[in-house]
């Protein structure tokens, strides 16, 4: 089953089903949560959360407004800022100290010592750009949906987080 | 580096998800019955105004439409004067307005009693096309009046330049013609209001009659007395006095009763005849009034929309930045939440 990844091509398809835009999305809504929390267990708990809320608003999907891989992503992002919010609440409570970052790779394997490394240094929103932008392949137009923020907006935080990016890693193949 | 490319690099490592998790999510798709979509969601804001618009559209011209034809009659209730027949003590009053509420051609007609004394006053207001018209109508009127035994009590006629002409016509005519001369005089134009007044005289005429028959009889005792020779010069100076107040009384009397027969026989028909606009417009057709009305409507309704709009536009524009810079402060909170995570 062929899914429209992008909102030209939903505009002019007919409905999926939810079971094949889980299945086509579900790796880069993974891979999105992953760059966006920096752990692999926690984005696969998130991935479920968010399937499960989609599962539940997939009747007020509408392919027109946005994409069904953008529309994951909002729900994916709206799950993780939920999980955000009561994991510092918790955090508070016991006075517990923030995560440590484990050891293993975390962005993919495969990736260099000094990618992985650059990848932890960056910041959540550069992070979140590149995972959109570049692993996802997302337009401008549907980046800036998911991240709530202007086109121009995504274009100058991509611009700077691969730029760090290329400081990090110290190559000069970043242009 | 395994690539000298962290751009490829990145894409060749994404991260996918595990088996445990694709069951996972797929045991859910499959699980669980897909809702139907939800109708609000198939309504896009282009689509719902290609709806609301003509829509809106379509309710306006519609209540306009309903207004003017609900509300085309009310100009003939305005142009007719109330139809009042009042019978009190002998006296009548009709107002007449044209058949149906709208101008007529025909006249209505309230006889005068036969055999009785009455004063029946006729009020005719006619439109006439223009100025010619008006000039035929004015002389037409005065041969009617002639031609029935009757004559012009006065006429005022004014054809000015510019503006409408009107003539105004009180005639004279025999109470028993009168219902002949109304109807003649209805065919001059369009009768626009037609009022009739009858008043009953009889009773004043036998009340004079009466009395002048008793000082008749007093000036006949009065003569009888004068005739008596031995009468003291006192005695004969008083009952001249008062054969003189007798016969001054009786001379009175008869002018009054002559003066109420006059009444009582001769009919009064005002006639006011106008070329005047406005006439034309109140006598329009129901369909034009309905139109006139339903575009009062729309204007009020345009109205109503631009107030609404000059109201409710600030109070919209208030709304959708206040909506804004809340979406502002929450996806600043955000990124504060996400970097307190990090």
């Amino acid at each position: 089953m062929t899914i429209p990844s992008t909102r030209a091509q939903a505009a002019g398809a007919e409905r999926p089903s939810f079971a094949g835009v889980a299945e086509a999305h579900l790796d880069d809504v993974h891979a999105y949560l992953v760059y966006l929390t920096r752990d692999r267990v926690l984005a696969e708990d998130l991935t479920a959360d968010t399937f499960e809320k989609a599962l539940r608003g997939w009747h007020r999907f509408d392919p027109r407004r946005a994409s069904a891989r953008t529309w994951l992503c909002q729900i994916a992002r709206t799950t993780a800022l939920d999980w955000f919010r009561a994991e510092e609440r918790r955090r508070r409570r016991d006075q517990a100290t923030a995560r440590e970052d484990r050891a293993e790779p975390v962005f993919g394997e495969g990736l260099s010592p000094e990618l992985e490394s650059a990848l932890r240094s960056l910041t959540h929103s550069e992070r979140e750009v590149i995972a959109l932008r570049v692993l996802l392949d997302l337009d401008g137009d549907e980046a800036a949906r998911v991240l709530g923020i202007s086109p121009t907006n995504v274009s100058t935080r991509l611009s700077r987080a691969l730029k760090k990016l290329e400081e990090k890693v110290g190559t000069h193949v970043l242009a | 580096m395994s690539s000298p490319d962290p751009l490829i690099q990145l894409r060749a490592a994404k991260p996918a998800a595990s088996p445990e998790l694709r069951e996972r999510v797929r045991a859910l798709a499959a699980g669980t019955p897909e809702p139907r979509p939800f109708f609000l969601a198939r309504l896009s804001l282009r689509r719902t105004l290609l709806v609301a618009a003509p829509a809106a559209l379509a309710l306006a011209l519609g209540a306009a439409g309903v207004i003017g034809f609900t509300r085309s009659g009310e100009s003939e209730r305005v142009v007719a004067p109330p139809l009042a027949a009042v019978e009190k003590a002998g006296t009548a009053t009709r107002a007449t307005p044209p058949a149906g509420g709208v101008a007529t051609d025909q006249a209505a007609t309230l006889p005068p009693t036969a055999g009785r004394l009455q004063r029946y006053d006729a009020e005719l207001r006619l439109r006439v096309n223009d100025l010619d018209a008006l000039s035929a109508a004015t002389q037409k009127a005065m041969r009617v009046a002639r031609s029935l035994g009757g004559y012009v009590a006065s006429a005022a006629y004014d054809a000015p330049e510019t503006g409408p002409g009107s003539a105004m016509l009180v005639l004279r005519v025999p109470a028993i013609r009168v219902q002949s001369a109304i109807v003649q005089l209805s065919g001059l134009g369009t009768i626009l209001g037609q009022r009739i007044g009858i008043e009953d005289l009889q009773g004043q005429a036998d009340t004079i009659a009466d009395r002048i028959a008793v000082l008749q009889g007093e000036i006949a005792s009065l003569r009888r007395q004068l005739e008596t020779p031995d009468l003291t010069d006192d005695a004969r100076a008083q009952l001249e006095l008062r054969l003189a107040q007798a016969r001054r009384e009786l001379a009175e009397l008869r002018a009054a009763l002559e003066q109420t027969r006059t009444e009582g026989t001769l009919a009064t028909v005002s006639v006011s005849l106008t070329t005047e606009q406005t006439a034309r417009l109140r006598e329009q057709g129901r369909l034009g009034r309905a139109l006139d009305r339903a575009l009062d409507a729309l204007a009020w309704e345009a109205s109503a929309a631009l107030i609404a709009l000059a109201v409710g536009g600030p109070l919209l524009l208030l709304a959708g930045g206040t909506w804004k810079l809340a979406a502002v402060r929450r996806r600043r909170a955000e990124e504060r939440l996400l970097d307190r995570s990090e």
